[in-house]
C-alpha cells in the first residue's frame, strides 16, 4: 500500500460523510485559531511591554530616595538623595550619563492660557538617559543648572495646551508665575507605561529646587538616574553604587538603606517573564479547545468504526494486515487534523494580523512559533485521537465484522 | 504434468466457541478431509450443521480449536493474524453470499483492492482489474458503483476480485443465495467454466443439492461431524440417509 493508496482511501472515507467530517474539522480549526491568536496576543503584549522598558535602555539604573521597607512599612519618596550624591556617583568609571531629578507639579500660564502639567528639574544628561530628542530649539546645558536658569524645555502637547506657536523657542511662559524661557521642544514620543511623556516641563534641577520650589534643602532629591556603560557589569555598578551611597550616608552594617536601586535590566527580565507565564496562560486557556476538537475527532473515528465493520472484514478477508488497518484509520484522524489545523493556521495568523493592524493599531509580530505549534498539533492531535480507534479496528475478528448488519 | 499434491489437508479439526452462561460449545468434531489441486468441491449441509465454521478455517479467517490444517503444505494452525492475512492475499479468493463490496468504491476500485494490499503499481493494478471485468464481462461498468449493479452483476464483481489476485483456491459461501435462479444458474456455471478451463479449485457452501450438483464432490457436514464425502450422488437421499446414520 503506498502513500498515494493511503491518501485516497483516507480521502474517500472522510469525504464520505461530508457534514460530519466539516463539523470536526471545524473543532480543530476553531481550537488551532484560538491559540495562534493567542500566542500573536501574548508575544504582543509582551514586545510592547518589554520595547517600552528597553526605550529606557537596559543599562539604565534608577535610585531613589527613602527605605524600600521599614518596619514593613514603605517609606519612598523621602528627600535622602542629594545632587552631591550624583555628583559623587559620576565619578565612578562605568558611569556614562547622570541626573538627578525632583518631580513637581506646574501651573503653567501663557497668555490667557494656563494648564497645569507635570514638572521635571533635571541635568541636561536626561535627555540622554531618556532619549529624549528636540524638535525645536535645544536642550539646556551645564551652565544653566549651574546659574539656575529659568529656561524651560516644554513636551509637545504642553505646547499645544498652551497655545503656543509652532515654533515657540524665545517665548516666555509662567510656571508658579515665575517667567520661564522655551528654549526647546521634545520631539513627540507617545504614552508609555509611565504615562504621557509629551506633556511635561523640564527645567534645570537647581532652578527647581532654588527658585521655586525653595526648599530649606536645596540639595535633596528624590531621584538619581544613571547610565553606565554598555559593557559595564549591571550587577557591579549597583554594589558600588549601595556601597558609596551608605558610605555617605553613614549608614550603619546592620541598618537598612535609605535608598533603593532599580536596575532596569531586572525589571525587564522580571516583566519578560511575567508575561511569559500570561502568555502561557492564554495559550493554555485556548488548548482547551483544541483538546475538545481532539475529542471530536476521536468521537468521530469511533463511531466511523462502528459504523465500518463490515468494510473492515471484507478488507482484512482480502488480506489487509492488521498494521496496514491501523496505518489506514490514523491517516484519517490525522488528515482531519492537518486541514483543521493548516485552516486553523491561515485563520488565526489572518485574524491576528489583520486585528492587530487594522483595528487596534498594534504590529502584530510574525512567529514561527504557530506554524511549528500547527504541524505538531496535526500530527501529535491526529495520532492521539486515532490511535485507539485505528487499534480497535485492527483487531477486529473478521468473521463477526463480516457478519455485522 | 498436474501437481497432485493436495491444496488443503484438514485433520481432525476440532471447533469450540464460549457461550454466554459460561462453558463452550463445540460445533465441529474431528473434521478431517484432503482437498486436491483442480476439484469442485460443495461443503453441504442444514443450517447450523458447522458448515460455515468450517469454511472459515478453510479460508484462513478463523482458527480451529484443535487438529492441524495444511494449505499448500503449510501448517497454517499457529499462523498468526498477519501471516494469516498474507496467506488469504496470496492462496485465497473469496465469493460471498452478499458479495461484500464495499459501497463507496467503483467497481475498478473493488476488484483492485486485493492488489493493493499484495503492493502492486497502481497501472499493474488497473491492467489486471480491467482483465478479470472483462472475464466476467463488466468491462464498461468499471466507474459503476456497487449500489448501481445488480445482484447478479455485483457477484460477478465479487468474482473478478476474487481472481484478481491469481488464486488457485476459491471459496464461495452460498454464491447463489442472494441471486434469482437464472442469475444463480449463470454465476455457477461460471465457477464450471473457471473450474474446467482455468484448472481452479473451488470449494462451495451450500445448503442445496441443486447447486451442489453443480460440483464433482461434495462433503456433507450434519451436527459438526462429516456424514458424507464423496461423488455427488444421484439423489439428496444419499445425503440424508448419511444423516440418519449419524443420529443412530
Amino acid at each position: 500500500m503506498t502513500l498515494g493508496d493511503i491518501l485516497k482511501e483516507s480521502w474517500i472515507s472522510i469525504s464520505g460523510n461530508k457534514l460530519r467530517s466539516f463539523l470536526t474539522v471545524l473543532g480543530i480549526i476553531i481550537g488551532v485559531m484560538a491559540v495562534v491568536i493567542m500566542v500573536a496576543v501574548g508575544e504582543t503584549v509582551q514586545k510592547s511591554i518589554t520595547d517600552q522598558f528597553s526605550s529606557l535602555g537596559t543599562n539604565t539604573i534608577v535610585i531613589r530616595a527613602g527605605a524600600a521597607r521599614t518596619g514593613g512599612v514603605r517609606t519612598g519618596n523621602k528627600q535622602t538623595l542629594t545632587i552631591t550624591d550624583a555628583e559623587q556617583i559620576k565619578r565612578l568609571p562605568d558611569v556614562m550619563s547622570i541626573t538627578p531629578a525632583q518631580m513637581g507639579n506646574a501651573q503653567v500660564i501663557y497668555g490667557n492660557k494656563n494648564w497645569s502639567t507635570m514638572m521635571l528639574g533635571a541635568y541636561p544628561d536626561y535627555a540622554a538617559i531618556q532619549d529624549i530628542e528636540v524638535e525645536y530649539g535645544t536642550f539646556f546645558d551645564d551652565t544653566a543648572v549651574k546659574n539656575a536658569a529659568t529656561y524651560a524645555v516644554i513636551g509637545p502637547d504642553t505646547a499645544t495646551e498652551l497655545g503656543l506657536p509652532e515654533n515657540p523657542i524665545g517665548e516666555t511662559i509662567r510656571i508658579q508665575n515665575m517667567p520661564f524661557v522655551v528654549i526647546g521642544v521634545m520631539k513627540a514620543r507617545g504614552d508609555s507605561a509611565f504615562g504621557s511623556q509629551d506633556d511635561m516641563i523640564i527645567i534645570p534641577v537647581t532652578t527647581l529646587k532654588k527658585r521655586l520650589q525653595g526648599s530649606k534643602f536645596p540639595d535633596a532629591v528624590t531621584m538619581i538616574a544613571l547610565k553606565i556603560f554598555p559593557d559595564a557589569d549591571n550587577n557591579v555598578v549597583i554594589e558600588q553604587l549601595t556601597s558609596l551611597l551608605r558610605q555617605r550616608h553613614r549608614i550603619k552594617d546592620m541598618d537598612e538603606d535609605d535608598f533603593q536601586i532599580t536596575d532596569m535590566k531586572q525589571i525587564m527580565e522580571t516583566m519578560d517573564t511575567v508575561t511569559g507565564y500570561l502568555k502561557l496562560l492564554l495559550i493554555a486557556i485556548a488548548a482547551v479547545s483544541l483538546l475538545v476538537g481532539s475529542i471530536g475527532i476521536m468521537n468521530m473515528m469511533l463511531t466511523s468504526v462502528a459504523e465500518r465493520t463490515r468494510e473492515i472484514g471484507i478488507r482484512k478477508a482480502i488480506g489487509a494486515r492488521e498494521r496496514v488497518i491501523i496505518i489506514q484509520f490514523l491517516s484519517e484522524s490525522i488528515m482531519i487534523s492537518f486541514i483543521g489545523s493548516m485552516v486553523g493556521l491561515v485563520l488565526g495568523v489572518l485574524l491576528s494580523q489583520g486585528v492587530g493592524r487594522f483595528i487596534l493599531g498594534y504590529d502584530v509580530p510574525f512567529s514561527i512559533w504557530p506554524v511549528i505549534l500547527s504541524m505538531g498539533v496535526a500530527i501529535v492531535v491526529g495520532l492521539a485521537s486515532g490511535v485507539m480507534p485505528a487499534i480497535k479496528a485492527a483487531k477486529l475478528n473478521p468473521i463477526d465484522s463480516l457478519r455485522y448488519e | 504434468m498436474k501437481d497432485k499434491t493436495p491444496i488443503i489437508v484438514m485433520n481432525k479439526i476440532c471447533k469450540s466457541f464460549p457461550i454466554a452462561i459460561g462453558g463452550v460449545q463445540q460445533v465441529l468434531f474431528d473434521i478431517t478431509f484432503t482437498i486436491n489441486p483442480g476439484e469442485f468441491v460443495a461443503i453441504m449441509g442444514p443450517s447450523g450443521s458447522g458448515k460455515s465454521t468450517c469454511m472459515n478455517i478453510v479460508g484462513a479467517l478463523d482458527s480451529a480449536t484443535s487438529g492441524t490444517y495444511e494449505l499448500y503444505g503449510k501448517d497454517i494452525t499457529t499462523m498468526t493474524a498477519d501471516d494469516l492475512a498474507i496467506v488469504r492475499n496470496e492462496h485465497i479468493g473469496f465469493v460471498f453470499q452478499n458479495f461484500n463490496l464495499l459501497p463507496k468504491r467503483t467497481i475498478l476500485d473493488n476488484v483492485m483492492l486485493p492488489l493493493m494490499y499484495r503492493g502492486w503499481v497502481m497501472n499493474d493494478r488497473i491492467i489486471r482489474a480491467r482483465e478479470m471485468l472483462k472475464l466476467v464481462n463488466l468491462e464498461n461498468f468499471e466507474a459503476y458503483l456497487p449500489t448501481q449493479l445488480s445482484g447478479g452483476m455485483k457477484q460477478r464483481v465479487a468474482i473478478a476480485r476474487a481472481l484478481a489476485g491469481n488464486p488457485k483456491l476459491i471459496l464461495a459461501d452460498e454464491p447463489t443465495g442472494s441471486l434469482d435462479s437464472k442469475m444463480g444458474t449463470e454465476v455457477l456455471r461460471f465457477f464450471e467454466k473457471l473450474n474446467k478451463d482455468m484448472g481452479i479449485t473451488i470449494i462451495m457452501i451450500t445448503h442445496e443439492f441443486e447447486i451442489a450438483k453443480f460440483a464433482h464432490r461434495v462433503i456433507h457436514i450434519y451436527d459438526g461431524r462429516i456424514t458424507y464425502d464423496g461423488k455427488i450422488p444421484k439423489s439428496e437421499t444419499v445425503l440424508l440417509k448419511s444423516e440418519k446414520r449419524h443420529k443412530k
